[in-house]
């Protein structure tokens, strides 16, 4: 009697908890995207692992920006849509590892509605074989398996994704948290005190961002250059437009990536340059090639070494989302062209 | 399906339902029934492993059946036993062992054999040492004849299939004919969730939360960083937690998970940690596993009847076919060596200092001492095990005395420390699951009888408090879920 009375105290709390979290997170998500800075939730770091892959689906974007924190901060759709004109979205995760990176891509160009990639080229740079993803990543969640194969029971995993994950739970009420402190009207533009993202690089952040980047290379591994080329294979058959990039970190910190290791810095452009031009010899889709990570007017920002804030940078390596709008004029519309180099495309 | 994931439980309470269903209407049918999803289960990962998996069961099964009536007719039985040894070990050397055979002999002899690059059949480690023991129990007239029924169910019953525990046929079987009434029902169910739970909080909530700092260094050192000390020290305490609370909790999972259908499986797990020697620690850690090795290799082999001599050099060739068990790769190797060499210096010390006693007084700080050495000495072995290579582990073991780099790929700082003494005083202090859950016993007893379990004050008892905790954490673990983190114990 006493084991009947516990089983349907057992079942009826988790099946209580798990109705209201279900109904939190169905909640939260509508929240979030009906409201007018809801997609600029899509920069913030937190759980995004488990909530981009569903978010992609619900979105339906036709632009989606894919990499490191580097892409994750620097493009806000809610800037983007207005002046291009589309539906982006943002796909850029912290720490991006190559592997997820490749990951990313395939599962964005084996979306139907998706029509222009970008693709920031540092998160190259990261994971290993022994390390391919960071914690939150779900093969599983995304369309297709590494093979290209669509992956299996895949509704299952986006809804327990959605609706039934810690990961869920915790993007959702940060979202809902953020979005709700903005006073009526605003953007998160207008708020760097809520969305951080959009602050701007102050001479102490620049101080401890380089002392704490001091040691920092930017090279490829074996590795890493195999995700690259099993990148460029997966986007041979897709429709939509490639733009990859070396995303505009400062040229204080690239002093760094030189001084450090500075054939492998030259090898990784050399690199990525070559398997771009072979891939585009080789197929129909055609990737385009931007360098950022040169001296230029985005680059050469020293305000912060001078006591002043930055204009385009939240850090040394991050560019505020207003810098992301120059860069995507700059490749889309060919703005400005002192700001990139166009390598291949 | 891996029982930490949405279609396990999806799976198992269909399965349950189903069972329960049938054991009110038609018990008659329950042992089909329960085979039949125990193949779905296996199959859920590769359709083809399941030819080998059934033909494997049909071949031990007609080899124990003609062996046992040989035995009864008073005829002798060596050669089947021998036939039937050869098949088992030869399946598991195929599959799991020639790779790493073929390429040893390459290396040391220049050979030039090709390499097998063979796909890892699952479980097949644990169903071979499962039907091994039935055979040579059938050979010393100890399996009596089953029907192909009970036999196939006992080799493939879902919850012991992938990675254990490791059970044996007497003790599985005469369950499966067992009746049980509406309460004993909701009690096998009550304290089976209950076991589940805390298996599955071991495992999303602690064991897969660690993984990344213990994947981070050793990792790191694999290729050929020099592991700074406080590295390589969180590293492998991270990584000693995190096997313990991944593998027991697994163990949790499928003693809950048979639980269910009102069957119990041995006890595997009982505060390892806790020991104060190496040989206590081995009647807590993966009991089915060194109950199985004492019983069919160690006492064969003579076991401590031949001498002093006989007996350190039997415990060290059991030791070693213990680590290569786990797998393919010369570190689990060296791992089962070193604790051999850790069981002989501990059975040497006992030796030795027979007849003398501590001052009562001294008890408890001799004992606090030697759960202190016995733990330091398992996580200095976990190196070896968790290290992809021997010149990862000379590594790591060079950053843990001192002699290693200056790397700082993990920060000692307050959530470290706090992570650490949270983990200590859970296997140190705390009750474990056993203990907790033993009120309903929800498993075998362990077969050694010197290594019991504890009296415990935070006993689990059904009552409208435990069903909201354990319902909250249920519902806390659930979604934690992680589809890639398999257990650790799947790759053996």
């Amino acid at each position: 009697m006493q084991s009947r009375r516990y089983l349907t105290w057992f079942f009826g709390i988790a099946g209580a908890i798990v109705a209201l979290a279900v109904a939190f997170n169905a909640i939260a998500d509508a929240y979030i995207r009906h409201h007018r800075a809801g997609a600029s939730v899509q920069l913030v770091s937190g759980f995004e692992r488990v909530l981009k892959p569903a978010w992609l689906v619900s979105v339906k974007p036709s632009m989606v920006f894919i990499g490191s924190s580097r892409a994750r901060i620097a493009f806000d759709p809610t800037l983007v849509n207005p002046e291009f004109h589309v539906a982006s979205f943002n796909y850029g995760v912290s720490s991006a590892s190559a592997y997820e990176t490749r990951r990313y891509i395939q599962d964005a160009a084996a979306q139907p509605f998706v029509k222009t990639i970008f693709v920031a080229l540092d998160a190259f740079t990261s994971g290993s074989a022994a390390q391919p993803f960071g914690g939150g990543f779900d093969e599983l969640r995304l369309a297709v398996t590494p093979q290209g194969q669509p992956t299996p029971r895949r509704d299952l995993w986006l809804f327990t994704s959605r609706y039934l994950s810690g990961g869920a739970l915790g993007m959702h009420a940060l979202g809902v948290w953020l979005l709700a402190r903005l006073g009526p009207g605003q953007l998160a533009a207008d708020r760097p005190d809520i969305f951080t993202e959009y602050g701007r690089m102050t001479p102490a952040k620049f101080r401890h961002e380089m002392a704490r980047r001091a040691e920092r290379t930017m090279h490829l591994t074996d590795w890493q250059k195999g995700e690259l080329r099993k990148s460029l294979d997966a986007l041979c058959p897709s429709k939509a437009e490639v733009y990859f990039y070396f995303p505009p970190d400062n040229l204080a910190i690239i002093a760094h990536y030189r001084a450090n290791d500075a054939q492998g810095f030259a090898a990784f452009k050399q690199t990525v340059r070559d398997d771009v031009i072979q891939h585009n010899a080789a197929c129909s889709n055609k990737v385009h090639l931007f360098d950022f990570m040169i001296p230029s007017s985005i680059t050469r920002d020293d305000a912060a070494t001078r006591g002043h804030k930055s204009r385009y940078y939240l850090d040394p390596i991050h560019v505020r989302p207003p810098t992301g709008l120059l860069l995507l004029e700059r490749m889309l519309l060919g703005h400005d062209t002192a700001i990139a180099k166009r390598m291949a495309g | 399906m891996i029982f930490s994931s949405y279609p396990y439980l999806i799976f198992l309470a269909l399965t349950v339902v189903a069972f329960c269903v049938l054991e009110n209407r038609l018990p008659g049918l329950k042992r089909t029934f329960l085979l039949l999803v125990s193949l779905v289960f296996y199959a859920w990962w590769r359709v083809d492993f399941l030819a080998l998996l059934l033909g494997s069961t049909v071949v031990n099964f007609a080899v124990g059946a003609a062996i046992t009536n040989r035995h009864i007719e008073g005829k002798a039985t060596r050669g089947l036993l021998i036939a039937g040894l050869a098949f088992n070990l030869g399946l598991i050397a195929w599959f799991k062992y020639a790779g790493l055979l073929a390429s040893s002999a390459n290396d040391l002899l220049a050979l030039g054999l090709p390499i097998p690059h063979l796909f890892l059949p699952l479980a097949i480690s644990f169903f071979t040492f499962e039907q091994i023991s039935y055979l040579v129990d059938a050979a010393g007239g100890r399996a009596p004849q089953y029907s192909f029924l009970d036999y196939a169910l006992f080799v493939s019953f879902f919850p012991h299939l992938i990675a254990g525990p490791i059970i044996r046929h007497n003790d599985l079987i005469p369950q499966f004919g067992e009746t049980r009434n509406r309460d004993k029902r909701s009690d096998d169910i009550a304290v089976g969730m209950t076991l589940f739970t805390i298996g599955l909080a071991k495992k999303t909530l602690i064991a897969d939360n660690l993984a990344p700092f213990s994947d981070a260094v050793f990792a790191a050192a694999h290729h050929g960083t020099a592991v700074g000390m406080a590295d390589a020290w969180m590293g492998t305490l991270f990584f000693a937690f995190q096997i313990y609370f991944d593998f027991s909790g697994y163990s949790d999972m499928a003693l809950g998970s048979a639980c269910l259908f009102g069957i119990r499986l041995p006890m595997n797990f009982n505060s390892p940690y806790k020991a104060a020697s190496i040989i206590e620690f081995w009647r807590l850690w993966h009991i089915s596993l060194s109950t199985f090795l004492r019983d069919y290799l160690y006492i064969p082999l003579g076991g401590n009847r031949h001498g002093q001599f006989r007996r350190y050099t039997n415990l060290f060739i059991t030791m070693l076919l213990g680590g290569l068990w786990h797998g393919a790769n010369w570190t689990f190797v060296i791992w089962g060596g070193l604790h051999g060499l850790y069981l002989i210096a501990n059975h040497s010390f006992r030796a030795l200092t027979r007849g003398f006693t501590l001052p009562q007084s001294l008890k408890p700080f001799a004992h606090a001492v030697s759960v202190f050495i016995t733990f330091v000495a398992v996580v200095f072995a976990w190196t070896v095990f968790r290290a992809e290579s021997f010149a990862g582990a000379a590594r790591m073991i060079s950053g843990l005395v001192g002699a290693g780099g200056d790397s700082r790929l993990l920060t000692f700082g307050p959530l470290a420390g706090g992570a650490l003494v949270t983990l200590f005083a859970l296997v140190w202090l705390a009750p474990n699951s056993m203990e907790i859950t033993w009120l309903l016993k929800p498993a075998l007893e362990t077969r050694y009888r010197d290594a019991g379990l504890r009296e415990t004050r935070w006993q689990w008892r059904p009552s409208t408090a435990t069903a909201v905790v354990f319902g909250l954490l249920f519902v806390v673990s659930v979604m934690a879920l992680s589809n890639l983190s398999p257990f650790i114990y799947f790759q053996f």
